[in-house]
């Protein structure tokens, strides 16, 4: 795999709704994260319709949320992010290297760093990712004696990956962990907020990370505009940094997957989130294409 | 307790002398040894100013005592003071026990000094977290214990609050401990209660024993709530702001104070629906349109408070509330995110910063406390598993039982369990010594009379900010419970609450007038919000139902039975007789329409399995009164508790026609009552407006009804009859035609006359007013819809002939009303079609 990849990306979000919507409030968090192994060469949003207000904040976490109202009544709301991102990260350790788990553990508790970046933030429940005594213990076996944190956290992302079915149908965007859990299958969602509620259990922090992930079209078929979608797995701090895992492919990660936010779980990163005033019923349409600057990849992921 | 009083004033009571009387109360008091008792020192002997209080109570003899309670209890039900438990549909009346914990002057002061120091240094606490974050980088508070908090709210970090102040108002659960001094069992940082039950125990306790307050120079509370109500504006942007008390709602186990406080206060109460974020302002929606809110006194947590950047699932909150704090135009008391020094996990560091903020240490303590996140706190935690407390780092309470995990000698496999939590996620719990609390008087009844004995007890105080510096309640919220075994942290069953008198040493004065500036006079209580409008015309429509099926019912049970009027047969099928019955039935009154007399009566008065019974409309009269509590006054309140108890039959117990007519009467003489303190002690400010409005639009339609049914062109002289004692006509119709009642007559009398209150023409002309008195939403001079519709309702009344009004021009009548109805409904009310409902946009990973 060549070192270094760069890839376009189109995101567009259409919402359809039934009466009219005189205003909306959202949030955008859809700008590639800028550092650790990626470069944003340019990102740009278009609104329709045009917002009446928009502020960017950099929220806590270090996350660039994009906040507008609508005033314009409107029954299409759509949003499209485009953006050009350079991927250039180191390649992961082996799995069983590293300081051991708990050692992580006690020096993220005795830490002296409450800034946004700091991983005790990562340690406790958050509104999605409950800590169920069922979850941990399912996590417990990886977590050996001095076995090295990366390496617990390897494992586990390993038996999640056998264990749990990718079945789109299983689970919507508001199914809780304890459901999905009991379920054994789900979208990548429900395979990261699994894994996060493992690790934390165990005491290791652990962060939802929303971004996309490079797909290859079937071989000899050209690839279909809109055919690829949004994609989250997980990041484990390992002492000295953080080091990401995809459960849902049984992978760590590298050039492959490209990261928007890192947040404590889905509800810190939503690509979109927010309040509209009587809109009756609402469709939603999301088309994403992540398009290399080469087509030279032969690893076939699911999203 | 009546029971008792009766029993007590029958037995002759012996002349006894005060001070024996005291002795023998206090005969039997026996502190529970090891624990701290308000009344009795270790040394045994009684302390502080008990001994005063004991021999003031003295003077009045148990008959006395016994009627001073019953007249409190009588109070507290009459004015409907009273609490939910958490998860219970039910109201139980306010729980108050007649004796106040007293506490010395010179006591108090200490105790203050130490409660200021707290309020101060959590207000340093929250300044530092939120913004530059030293106690975290120094080591003097462990990041993990902030970061464990769900209170530490991150889109509030380096938000400063205007006017620079996080806490406006603190509290402490104090209780002593088992070194006989004051400790903190909690702070309360989050949105403090109590604060208004404590007002309500002062005004009962006050009217119970009023020469007591007066010669034990108990402290006035006036002069702290001014300060609060100062304090609740202090940094907002305009110089006469709009404050709003933001509640959960009517369900809320706290709602009764949370109105209580609003009327007295004089704060506008509000649930989040009321409040909408525009052009980054916060706004009320009132019956004139959105109007600026510029404080808000939240009841709610802040977690709840906007559903966008904080709890998703709230209903309670404000979409986007957050931006208002972000650019300053609003003031939060307290600042959202305040609740996180509630946590337990600060106790062990607290005086280490006291230390470095204030360079001296804590004056007011808590009971030990190890968080296990430390390493030697785990140490010790695991090493006195035993005789330690354990709960959840995060949570505040920190009173007897509650919320603890482990406490005292449990089963093996329990034990096991928590052993292994600490083994996996220590630094998620603390361990507490575990000390019972401490106890003060309370009264017992027994065979023998009264007597003193100690019972558990906790005591809320609050602290206000004021410019010059916190201020302390001189008084507080206490806890009471009855058994051993309820913890009094919460209120429950079991639990009384109690007064708390601080003796001065000098008389107290009177409080003053005019200590602050004096405010700019005005003669309208400031916008209505447009939910209580809707309540208060509900609040009109129930009433005037309720009084509309208590009129068919007596109707019916004359017609039955004396036959007053020559022309109204006694028999029971007669036209108006049938048409009564078929009427009840359609408006769910009755089960069935063939009901014998005396049954079909007590049905449809009382019954509480329908829903279109007397008492059902009172039920719901009374529920949207509820909501309504900061804006009715005390004696609207008791008669409408009056006019339940009317209403309320009991279904075992058949009652005779004379019996269920004479009830029906009283209940009609009740809601005259309603309907003249509405007249005589409402404002006729907005709310009189559509109290009034309810009302004649559910007359006009009542009447249209009743037409329908009695003056139809095929009306018999009996239904005529009926149709006027409906309409409570008689007597006019009497004075002016000597023969029987004919049929247009009767309608024009009951249709179209301006000068009888009952006709649909009175009420027609009774809208029209009420609505021009309305605001209008555009300035342009042309009418609104509903505006036009009551001018058109009103041309045809005035324009018609009696002769005109058959059934066809009848339905359309009512038809026309109940569109009135809907269109005021869509125009002012927050649950029009129109109104502006927030939704989530669905989601996708």
């Amino acid at each position: 795999m060549a070192a270094g990849m760069i890839y376009t990306l189109r995101h567009r979000t259409t919402y359809r709704y039934g009466r009219p919507v005189r205003f909306a409030r959202c949030t955008l968090r859809l700008k590639p994260q800028d550092g650790e192994g990626q470069s944003v060469l340019a990102s740009a949003v278009t609104i329709d319709p045009s917002p009446a207000t928009a502020v960017t904040r950099h929220d806590y976490f270090g996350i660039d949320a994009l906040a507008i109202t609508l005033e314009t009544p409107h029954t299409v709301f759509s949003v499209e992010a485009l953006s050009t991102v350079r991927v250039e990260r180191a390649a992961p350790p082996p799995p069983e290297s590293g300081t051991a788990w708990e050692r992580v553990r006690d020096a993220v508790v005795a830490g002296c760093d409450l800034g946004g970046r700091a991983p005790v933030h990562f340690l406790f429940p958050s509104g999605r990712v409950p800590l169920l005594p069922e979850v941990t213990a399912y996590a417990r076996p990886s977590f050996s004696a001095g076995r090295s944190a990366y390496g617990a956290a390897h494992d586990l992302m390993l038996r999640i990956g056998r264990d749990f079915r990718f079945d789109a149908r299983a689970t919507n965007v508001y199914t809780p962990l304890s459901e999905s859990f009991a379920l054994r299958a789900g979208v990548c969602q429900d395979f990261a907020h699994v894994m996060i509620a493992g690790l934390r259990g165990m005491g290791l922090p652990a962060a939802y990370v929303s971004g996309y992930l490079r797909t290859v079209p079937p071989p000899g078929r050209p690839r279909l505009r809109g055919a690829d979608a949004s994609h989250a797995w997980v990041a484990v701090w390992c002492g000295a940094g953080w080091l990401g895992l995809d459960p849902t492919n049984g992978v760590p990660v590298r050039d492959d997957h490209i990261v928007v936010a890192r947040g404590r779980d889905y509800g810190d990163v939503a690509p979109l989130d927010g309040i509209v005033s009587g809109s009756g019923k609402q469709r939603l349409k999301v088309e994403v294409d992540v398009i290399p600057d080469t087509e030279t990849q032969d690893l076939a992921l699911v999203g | 307790m009546e029971a008792a009083l009766a029993e007590s004033l029958a037995r002759a009571e012996p002349a006894e002398d005060p001070l024996a009387r005291v002795a023998r109360w206090a005969a039997g008091y026996r502190p529970v040894p090891g624990r701290p008792d308000e009344f009795l020192g270790p040394d045994g002997q009684p302390r502080g100013a008990w001994p005063r209080l004991l021999d003031r109570l003295g003077g009045l003899t148990e008959t006395e005592i016994l009627a001073r309670f019953v007249a409190a209890e009588r109070h507290i039900r009459d004015a409907g003071i009273s609490f939910r438990i958490a998860g219970d549909q039910r109201e139980h009346p306010w729980p108050l026990g007649c004796l106040p914990l007293v506490i010395e002057g010179a006591e108090w002061a200490s105790l203050s000094a130490g409660i200021v120091q707290r309020a101060e240094l959590m207000e340093a606490i929250l300044a530092d977290v939120y913004g530059d974050g030293r106690l975290v980088e120094e080591g003097l508070l462990p990041a993990a214990i902030v970061a464990g908090t769900p209170e530490f709210l991150h889109p509030l970090h380096r938000v400063m609050p205007p006017g620079g102040h996080y806490l406006k108002l603190y509290a402490a659960d104090l209780g002593r401990g088992p070194d006989g001094r004051w400790q903190v069992l909690a702070d309360r940082t989050q949105a403090p209660s109590g604060l208004g039950w404590a007002l309500e125990n002062r005004m009962v306790l006050a009217r119970t024993f009023p020469d007591l307050v007066q010669d034990l120079h108990v402290e006035r509370l006036p002069a702290f709530f001014q300060a609060f109500r100062d304090g609740l504006t202090l940094g907002a942007e305009r110089i006469d702001p709009r404050i709003c008390l933001l509640t959960s709602g009517p369900y809320s186990s706290t709602y009764v104070e949370q109105a209580a406080l609003a009327r007295y206060l004089g704060l506008m109460l509000v649930e989040g629906d009321d409040l909408v974020m525009q052009d980054g302002r916060l706004h009320v929606r009132t019956v004139s349109g959105l109007k600026r809110a510029d404080a808000v006194w939240r009841r709610i947590d802040s977690d709840f408070l906007d559903p966008l950047e904080l709890n998703p699932a709230s209903r309670l909150g404000v979409p986007g509330i957050l931006e208002a704090l972000r650019n300053g135009s609003l003031v939060v008391t307290n600042m959202p995110g305040s609740g996180l020094v509630e946590s337990a996990a600060l106790a062990p560091y607290l005086d280490g910063i006291a230390r470095r903020i204030f360079g001296e240490p804590l004056r007011l303590g808590h009971p030990r406390t190890w968080w296990c996140g430390d390493l030697e706190g785990l140490a010790h935690a695991q090493a006195n598993l035993d005789s330690l407390t354990l709960r959840p780092a995060a949570t505040p309470q920190r009173g007897a039982g509650r919320d603890a995990i482990l406490a005292g000698p449990v089963l093996a496999a329990e034990r096991e369990r928590v052993v292994a939590a600490l083994r996996d996620r220590p630094f998620d719990y603390v361990a507490q010594e575990a000390a019972p609390l401490s106890t003060m008087p309370g009264w017992e009844r027994g065979p023998d009379g009264l007597s003193l004995a100690p019972r558990p007890f906790v005591v809320r105080v609050f602290a206000t900010r004021t410019p010059l510096g916190w201020q302390v309640m001189p008084g507080g919220f206490c806890r009471v419970a009855e058994r051993e075994d309820v913890d009094p942290i919460e209120l429950r069953l079991g639990i009384r609450s109690a007064d708390v008198w601080v003796l001065s040493e000098k008389p107290v004065a009177a409080p003053a007038i005019g200590l602050h500036a004096a405010p700019r006079v005005r003669r309208v209580g400031g916008h209505l919000p447009a939910r209580a409008a809707d309540g208060l015309f509900w609040l009109g429509r129930y009433l005037e139902r309720a009084e509309a099926v208590i009129r068919l019912v007596l109707a019916h049970l004359r017609s039955v039975g004396d036959a007053v009027g020559a022309d109204i047969s006694g028999a029971l099928d007669t036209p108006a007789a049938l048409a009564l019955r078929a009427l009840l039935y359609e408006w769910a009154t009755i089960g069935a329409a063939d009901l014998p007399t005396a049954r079909l009566a007590q049905e449809a008065l009382a019954g509480r399995e329908r829903p279109g019974s007397a008492w059902a409309h009172v039920e719901s009269a009374r529920r949207n009164a509820a909501a309504l509590r900061a804006r009715l006054s005390g004696e609207a309140w008791r008669v409408l508790a009056d006019l339940g108890e009317s209403l309320s039959l009991d279904t075992g117990w058949a009652l005779a026609e004379s019996q269920l007519a004479g009830r029906a009467e009283r209940a009609l003489s009740q809601l005259a009552a309603l309907s003249g303190l509405t007249h005589e002690n409402m404002s006729r400010a907005e709310g009189w407006h559509f109290v009034e409005l309810g009302r004649r639009i559910e007359r006009a339609v009542n009447t249209c009804t009743f037409a329908l049914a009695f003056a139809n062109d095929e009306a018999t002289p009996g239904c005529l009859g009926v149709m006027l004692s409906l309409c409570d006509s008689q007597i006019s119709y009497g004075r002016r035609y000597l023969q029987g009642a004919a049929l247009d007559p009767v309608r024009d009398l009951v249709l179209l006359d301006p000068y009888n209150p009952r006709s649909i023409a009175f009420q027609a002309e009774a809208i029209t007013r009420h609505l021009a008195d309305l605001p209008a939403l555009a300035a342009d001079g042309i009418p609104e819809p509903h505006v036009r519709l009551a001018t058109r309702i009103l041309a045809e009344l005035r324009s018609g002939k009696a002769a005109d009004f058959d059934a066809v021009r009848l339905t359309a009548l009512e038809t026309d009303l109940e569109r009135l109805a809907d269109g005021i409904a869509a125009r002012y009310f927050p649950t029009g079609p129109n109104a502006l409902r927030p939704e989530k946009l669905t989601g996708l990973a």
